[in-house]
């Protein structure tokens, strides 16, 4: 009886993998991507959106915003196996996630109640790191980019995506 | 007899203002000593009063206008009159019919006193607010155009976070435009008739002098763009028919009747202004028409034709209609009121509400149509 208990206990062990919280969170759509005519035209309405969204809540809402449009863009350019791009918009997305805590913090020195925004900040977290995670499965560890008429760039995918996940954990 | 009119209406209008108390909302902190749960409690009796209010009001209109127009009441009477009309009512409570005033005071509330964008965050954002607890659109961003919202800011900001003066602010604000908006008429019509046809109507009344509906300021500087393009400033007409259009956007209706004023005005042709007022009636009738499929057709956005259609006395049929319509649009409060609901038959019977005077205006039309025939053909 005990050896049936440890053959289905280990069975159990070896054959479930890493499960993951599924976040309700819902990421946009892809928008213009790098190399079409509009993608400037896009990053010129989102620079002066900034100025749109003003307000603690607003920068909040910008900044995740930001942060989700960028970590789409990164996805989808990674799996078309654009690295150089797909890393700089990596890093964009970190850097406006990296933003909305703060505005949330101010917001809560003006006694702005924060708890729902806080908790879609979370939530948000939660969905980014699945991308993440899921990313990190499939792509190299290092990668080095041979762009036609210029240097090469060593891009470190492993510990860009790793850093990004610790960005968002940090939440 | 004047006098004892004068002091009935007076008497009307002060049984107006307590009976509108009878609505006080129970989450209404801020008028917690003044709730009595009575409208909500006798619905019943309440519509009735309800009623008995709106046929009153109709009554005194009447008797109003036949006496401005067999010149009993002279110019400096109507005065007085709309005075204090405007006196009494800025007192009445005003979610009696609508909460729109206090979505006006949540979305200044998000601009001016939270410092954020009232077109992205919504109300309900900032948790524990108490305008939450009794506004009903806190789940919608701005449903206003930029105009208006800076233009509430300031009865917001003197009203220094008490609710009860940005309440008497708002509603002094929107009275004030009420005025101007009377006094812009006169420049165009000089018909105490005309004027007073607009001012002492029902609606015009409850809705902006009890209600406070923004409608009427956004009926004010399109107006007065009108009276800008018949004294030749162009640059400022313009600038204030978009003002207009950026309180409301339903002027915008009123956008190709403004560009044949300044295309007449450019040829140096003359400009019939009853003529353009009919135009302009008939515009902001389309677009009260087409309201409902935006949201639905809320009675104060009939002051947006009435400004114009009840100007043109001489237009006897443009002047029945807009009456009827005045009172039915009245009338289309009262299936809530009872029933307390708005599914069920509700929606039906507003309708039927809303139509019945015009039907009932078409019927006697048809009278007297047939009688003037018989008497021709007797002769």
């Amino acid at each position: 009886m005990r050896r049936v208990f440890f053959v289905v206990f280990f069975l159990f062990i070896f054959s479930s993998g890493n499960v993951f919280a599924e976040s309700n969170y819902v990421l946009p759509y892809p928008s213009f991507m790098p190399g079409s005519k509009f993608y400037k035209l896009q990053e010129v309405k989102d620079s002066a959106l900034k100025y749109w969204y003003f307000g603690n809540f607003g920068q909040f809402t910008y900044n995740l915003k930001q942060a989700d449009k960028y970590l789409v863009e990164a996805k989808i350019l990674f799996e078309y196996k654009q690295y150089l791009l797909a890393y700089d918009a990596l890093q964009k997305s970190n850097k406006y996630f990296l933003n909305a805590p703060d505005y949330l913090d101010a917001a809560k020195k003006e006694n702005k109640n924060i708890s729902e925004n806080f908790n879609l900040l979370q939530e948000a977290s939660q969905k980014h790191i699945e991308i993440l995670e899921s990313l990190k499965k499939e792509l190299p560890t290092n990668v080095t980019w041979r762009p036609e008429k210029s240097a090469s760039t060593e891009l470190n995918l492993s510990d860009l995506i790793n850093n990004s996940i610790k960005i968002r954990m940090a939440i | 007899m004047k006098k004892i009119i004068f002091i009935l209406y007076g008497l009307f209008l002060l049984s107006l203002t307590l009976f509108s108390y009878s609505f006080v909302d129970h989450n209404l902190i801020y008028y917690q000593k003044l709730y009595t749960g009575f409208a909500f409690n006798n619905r019943g009796v309440v519509s009735v009063l309800y009623v008995v209010f709106v046929i009153l009001f109709f009554l005194f209109y009447f008797l109003i206008i036949k006496l401005i127009n067999e010149k009993i009441i002279v110019f400096k009477e109507i005065k007085y009159l709309v005075g204090f009309t405007c006196l009494f009512l800025l007192f009445s409570y005003p979610a009696m019919l609508s909460y729109d005033i206090f979505n006006y005071v949540a979305t200044a509330n998000v601009l001016f006193h939270y410092h954020e964008n009232p077109y992205l965050i919504m109300p309900i954002a900032f948790i524990g607010d108490p305008l939450l607890l009794f506004t009903h659109a806190a789940n919608k961003v701005a449903l206003y155009g930029p105009a208006w919202i800076v233009i509430s800011g300031l009865p917001f900001l003197l009203g220094i976070g008490n609710f009860f003066m940005v309440i008497i602010n708002l509603k002094l604000t929107v009275i004030i435009f009420y005025l101007l908006t009377i006094f812009i008429l006169w420049k165009f019509t000089k018909s105490l008739l005309a004027i007073s046809l607009f001012a002492f109507n029902p609606l015009v009344i409850i809705e902006i002098l009890v209600s406070g509906h923004n409608d009427i300021v956004m009926m004010f500087f399109a107006l007065f763009s009108l009276y800008l393009v018949k004294q030749k400033k162009i640059f400022l007409a313009i600038v204030f028919m978009f003002l207009s259009i950026f309180i409301k956007y339903a002027s915008i209706f009123l956008l190709p009747v403004f560009v044949y004023l300044l295309i007449q005005n450019y040829h140096k042709r003359e400009i019939v202004w009853e003529k353009i007022f009919l135009i302009s009636s008939i515009s902001m009738f389309s677009i009260f028409l087409l309201s409902p499929l935006r949201e639905e057709m809320y009675p104060w956005y009939a002051i947006w034709f009435l400004t114009f259609s009840l100007c043109l006395p001489k237009v006897k049929l443009l002047l029945y209609f807009s009456i009827a319509l005045s009172f039915g649009l009245m009338l289309r409060y009262l299936p809530f009121m009872y029933l307390g609901t708005y599914f069920g038959i509700t929606p039906i019977a507003r309708i039927l509400l809303t139509i019945i005077p015009i039907f009932i205006l078409c019927l006697y039309g048809l009278f007297k149509l047939n009688k003037h025939k018989k008497y021709e053909k007797n002769i």
